[in-house]
């Protein structure tokens, strides 16, 4: 029921943003430049999203060498490659960031 | 390397410009065609070549100095990398994945000489490397399995799948050198970056402690290249027993 009423007033929120648009009669010089704050929520985006993953794949290879101690070469071997392919992820989004900003 | 690079701009600047503009790629300043990241991959390129001759000419089997003993153990790193990703005669293919690695491994960590400006660190110099490890991988895939049959892979194994694989294993296979170039590009960058970063905002032991990072990151991004390489190779002769 909370999580319910709580919904109800993110929604209302929501459609309350027309309150925040400029009054007809005002011009300013420069219009308002939302890249920066972009490229700051998609990087932290993509950060929290890597730090997930990442965390999901030491878990799983710091469980399976607790399991099998005798495969841990291959398991850090596979444990090394996912993390870099999941940091690499994180950096498409930088250069992106770069390239946009 | 400001001073090499003024020199060669200097002497050698008109050279450069007649060569960039015979391939139709006019420099974007004519008065400094060499740029110094160029100047520092040829420095790093020259240094590892004069540095393998200098060890060929003391090479031996019976007494190995501690030079060769290096150098065999980072060969035979890779060579059993390849023997675990799945390649049968890495023999063939290990030069190619040891010069990948040492090379990048170079261009990294001069960046660490307060002199020097790593080379992977401008777009350019990894893009350079994904596009020649993308060209060798096909070249080899050719060379193994003949051209039209390597070519018929790419449909995959069930015929009448053939129209939606054909687009899928085009696109990923042309993504293969654009993560190779932004991964490798944009840790080297990204290093950087933070220890400047760090430097305007404390003074010493911040900024030490990023570096010793980016010594770290340089050693996992060479071994991750040249073990994309292996993987990429490996995926090109593999033969459907």
């Amino acid at each position: 029921m909370k999580t319910k009423a709580l919904l109800l007033f993110v929604i209302l929120f929501a459609l309350a943003t027309p309150t925040f648009a400029q009054g007809p009669g005002a011009q300013t010089a420069s219009p308002l430049d939302l890249r920066p704050v972009a490229a700051v929520i998609g990087m932290a985006i993509a950060s929290g999203l890597c730090g997930l993953a990442q965390g999901r794949a030491t878990a799983g290879a710091s469980e399976a060498m607790g399991r099998n101690p005798a495969a841990s070469a291959a398991i850090r071997f596979a444990l090394i490659l996912g993390l870099v392919l999941i940091e690499s992820l994180a950096l498409y989004t930088l250069v992106i960031v770069f390239l946009r900003t | 390397m400001h001073k090499l690079t003024a020199f060669l701009n200097e002497n050698f600047g008109n050279t450069a410009n007649q060569l960039l503009d015979a391939l139709h790629m006019p420099a974007a300043d004519r008065t400094h065609p060499w740029q110094e990241w160029l100047v520092t991959e040829i420095f790093v390129f020259l240094i590892l070549v004069v540095g393998a001759a200098m060890l060929r000419g003391s090479l031996s089997a019976v007494k190995p100095g501690k030079a060769q003993l290096i150098v065999e153990t980072v060969y035979g790193f890779l060579r059993n990398t390849a023997d675990e990703v799945g390649i049968h005669h890495s023999s063939k293919y290990a030069p190619y994945f040891a010069t990948l690695f040492i090379f990048i491994l170079a261009c990294n960590l001069i960046g660490i000489i307060p002199a020097f400006e790593s080379p992977t660190m401008f777009p350019w110099v990894p893009c350079g490397l994904a596009v020649a490890t993308f060209c060798y991988y096909n070249f080899m895939g050719f060379r193994e399995q003949g051209f039209w049959p390597y070519l018929k892979h790419f449909a995959g194994p069930i015929w009448w799948l053939a129209p939606l694989m054909i687009p899928i294993e085009i696109v990923s296979h042309l993504a293969r050198p654009l993560s190779l170039t932004i991964r490798l590009f944009a840790n080297m960058f990204a290093g950087e970056q933070v220890t400047i970063a760090f430097l305007k905002l404390t003074l010493l032991i911040a900024p030490a402690i990023f570096m010793g990072l980016h010594v770290f990151v340089s050693f996992l991004q060479a071994y991750i290249f040249a073990l994309l390489a292996m993987i990429y190779v490996g995926g090109a002769i593999a033969h459907e027993h």
